[in-house]
């Protein structure tokens, strides 16, 4: 009995269901899956803007939905994260601090006395910098860096620290202005204000070891001014006590300095976007001292006679055309840089023999011209150019070429491998040299190139 | 009469010229996104033309001027603008919108940040201290930094809040409903792991559902070592990784290899709007990138 009710109950629903099937439209069944797809496509957007505002923390923000209270409460969340980040931070109010190191290793065919270096000919290892910087905030108004170096004595191999930079500047100033006072790199040129870590190739090029003495150190006073109009236009100017860091004459004031006894520079400087890609930079530089006292000492002559500098004029064209793309320039790029220094100084000569002393006017033209092609992110190479007269002596030439290639690891690690020919002329007295320079500079710590390094 | 309507003339435009807030972004869709909320009230100006790396944007002088008048300085944040805007900023000598000041609008405030390193150190490469500062290929943390431009205009120009909001609602109903179409979009790559030549997409894959395989560069700001593209592509032909993703700042060479070797798609996708062309805004390069990505990985 009960089998047989089962069966019948079977049947029965095999053939309504059957019935339902016929009767169901295909379009009607296409609709309802359709709309059963569209709400757990609701259900599940839905879901994810919960979990959207869950994971971020952020209130979806459309108007009228955010409350101050939830505001609040972002907001407190967000501080407890910068919070947690500042434990990590101890030295926050401390400078930051970077340091660099540079290794040159060296062969010269000439010696010492042949090439006028103060490095030894033949096989050199030169530690040419361990320069620590710090650089901070002083208060809303300035901020203060310092650059010291230490390098090693080409006779001793003794490192002496010097303070190569230590200078207050301006953060506030009105009008576009902006005040720097201490030991600073006047700003001079092309390359003069750069240390030489950051110059794109091994050495500084002659003419500015010769006119300006290496990087344009002074202690003194400079104002900058960026010119309020649409076109970029920079004017500097400045006043300190020497000019020069490296060459051997800090000016010597005497027992008293007139203020004529100072060294005032300044420089115009702009550029121009020929295209997006293209840009060139130009300016113009002057530096004047009107009255030296014994800038140097006596400076002997290879004839003999003496010359001692009374006033320092020099001047300066620089230019620089760049191809930076905009899209791939971390990996290709080239620069194209000279710098055109006429040096006018005016000295009192002890002719040989010992006859009366007299004033002469030396205008000595010095230039160099360098090619940088990037061509990879940690490659690069260039050709630099130096031609200088002798400041003292404008027939005696210097002529310099140098290939060379460098290779970044990485922004922090460089090796830069350089090839210098030098030829010089008679009348300098010195003889020609060729020079193969491995150099190997790093960074640890904190390090910006700022505005002048780009 | 007619000098004394061209000189009414002068001053009208002179007036209104002057009633623009003149802003200057660093990259592109912050450009972007002040156009829409200012519309006609501002005068935007992006350092960035769209083709750059973030991280690498030319230091050109011509962007001083423009610096030097401006009222607002909107920039992406977390370090992203490192190696560039600092320098800037000093040679703008406008103090309106230095770091702390009212003009200085950091987009990021707001954005929990990912990948915060545990130690500042540069074994670690080119490392973001504060995290990775790419959040802005995450259209819902996109729009924290609308709501931080929106902020800043309106304290700088409040007489114009009404236009403000409107706009800024209007584009952000504009932006809710692009962002729910890309999720349905992308829902068929759930899960799809890549890699990419730098680390772009963190936020993005977390948004999407994607998985982060790896990065070409070695380490950030670290180009690859031959023993890194091997451990690479082994890595991938053994998960299976079917993307490589090659931003247009790096060279094709290194992925295509990678991809192909890997036996994955290649593909070529834009980090902000102009960053290929066909994507001037934000949500056109947002639509660019889903396309893409579905078409090469969907198909």
């Amino acid at each position: 009995m009960n089998r047989r009710i089962c069966l019948i109950v079977m049947v029965a629903t095999f053939a309504i269901t059957l019935r339902g099937w016929a009767e169901i439209d295909p379009l009607d069944a296409l609709k309802q899956q359709l709309q059963q797809l569209q709400q757990q496509m609701q259900l599940l957007q839905q879901k994810v803007q919960e979990l959207e505002a869950a994971k971020t923390n952020v209130v979806p923000v459309t108007a009228g939905t955010v409350s101050p209270a939830q505001l609040k409460e972002v907001d407190e969340k967000i501080d407890k994260v910068v919070e947690a980040q500042k434990k990590t931070l101890m030295s926050e109010f401390n400078p930051a601090i970077g340091l660099v190191g540079e290794t040159l290793f060296s062969y010269r065919s000439g010696n010492q006395i042949a090439t006028g270096s103060s490095r030894p000919g033949g096989f050199d290892v030169f530690q040419r910098s361990v320069e620590l910087n710090a650089v901070a905030a002083v208060d809303p108004f300035a901020k203060a860096y310092v650059v010291a170096n230490a390098s090693a004595d080409a006779a001793t191999g003794v490192a002496t620290l010097g303070i190569e930079e230590a200078a207050l500047q301006t953060t506030s100033l009105p009008w576009n202005l902006e005040l720097k006072a201490g030991r600073f790199f006047g700003e001079f040129g092309r390359l003069a204000y750069i240390h030489d870590h950051e110059l794109p190739f091994v050495n500084r090029p002659v003419a500015l070891d010769q006119y300006i003495g290496g990087e344009s150190r002074s202690d003194g006073l400079q104002v900058n001014w960026l010119v309020p109009v649409e076109h970029y236009i920079s004017f500097t100017a400045g006043v300190g006590d020497q000019f020069g860091a490296d060459s051997p004459n800090p000016n010597n004031p005497g027992s008293f300095r007139s203020f004529d006894g100072f060294n005032f520079w300044s420089r115009l400087s702009t550029d121009f976007d020929l295209k997006p890609d293209w840009q060139t930079e130009m300016g113009i530089s002057g530096l004047w001292n009107p009255h030296t006292v014994d800038r140097g000492g006596a400076i002997v002559q290879p004839d003999g006679s003496t010359f001692t500098e009374r006033e320092r004029r020099l001047g300066g064209v620089d230019f620089a055309l760049k191809y930076v793309p905009l899209r791939d320039n971390q990996f290709r790029s080239v620069t194209w840089g000279t710098e055109v220094l006429f040096s006018d100084n005016r000295y009192l000569e002890n002719p040989v023999g010992g006859g009366p002393a007299f004033d002469r006017t030396v205008g000595a033209l010095g230039l160099y011209s360098y090619l940088n092609w990037k061509f990879h992110r940690q490659w690069s190479a260039g050709f630099l150019f130096d031609y200088v007269e002798n400041a003292q002596d404008e027939h005696a030439l210097t002529y310099a070429y140098s290939p060379y290639i460098t290779w970044a690891l990485s922004h922090w690690n460089q090796l830069r491998l350089q090839y210098t020919h030098t030829d010089h002329n008679a009348e300098s007295g010195l003889k020609p040299d060729d020079a193969v320079y491995l150099q190997w500079a790093w960074i640890i710590g904190a390090h910006a190139h700022g505005w002048q390094q780009r | 009469m007619k000098l004394f309507r061209l000189l009414l003339m002068m001053i009208t435009v002179a007036a209104t010229a002057q009633a623009k807030v003149h802003v200057v972004t660093t990259l592109t869709d912050l450009a972007d996104f002040t156009r829409e909320i200012g519309g006609e009230l501002v005068e935007v100006r992006s350092l960035a033309t769209g083709v750059e790396d973030t991280h690498g944007v030319p230091m050109k002088p011509s962007f001083v001027p423009v610096m030097n008048r401006a009222d607002l300085l909107i920039l992406v944040g977390f370090d992203c603008e490192h190696a560039f805007l600092p320098a800037l900023l000093e040679a703008s000598k406008n103090p309106r919108i230095q770091n702390g000041k009212a003009g200085y609008v950091d987009c990021s405030k707001g954005v929990a940040p990912v990948d915060v390193p545990k130690s500042t150190d540069h074994s670690e490469g080119d490392v973001h201290p504060y995290g990775n500062p790419h959040y802005m290929l995450d259209p819902v943390l996109a729009k924290t930094a609308i709501q931080n431009i929106y902020q800043a205009l309106v304290t700088i120009a409040p007489e114009h809040q009404a236009e403000f909001t409107r706009n800024r609602d209007a584009y952000l109903a504009k932006l809710d409903a692009k962002i729910a179409g890309w999720q349905i979009a992308l829902q068929l790559l759930k899960g799809a792991k890549f890699v990419s030549y730098h680390e772009h997409w963190p936020y993005f894959a977390e948004r999407f559902g994607l998985k982060y395989f790896g990065t070409i560069e070695l380490k950030p700001g670290i180009d690859p070592t031959a023993r890194h593209v091997e451990e690479l592509i082994a890595g991938m032909k053994a998960e299976h990784v079917p993307l490589v993703v090659r931003e247009p700042q790096f060279p094709e060479k290194v992925p295509a290899l990678i991809a192909k070797q890997a036996g994955a798609q290649l593909v070529k996708l834009p980090i902000m709007p102009g960053g290929v062309p066909g994507t001037d805004t934000y949500i056109e390069m947002m639509d660019y990138i889903v396309r893409t990505l579905v078409a090469t990985v969907g198909k």
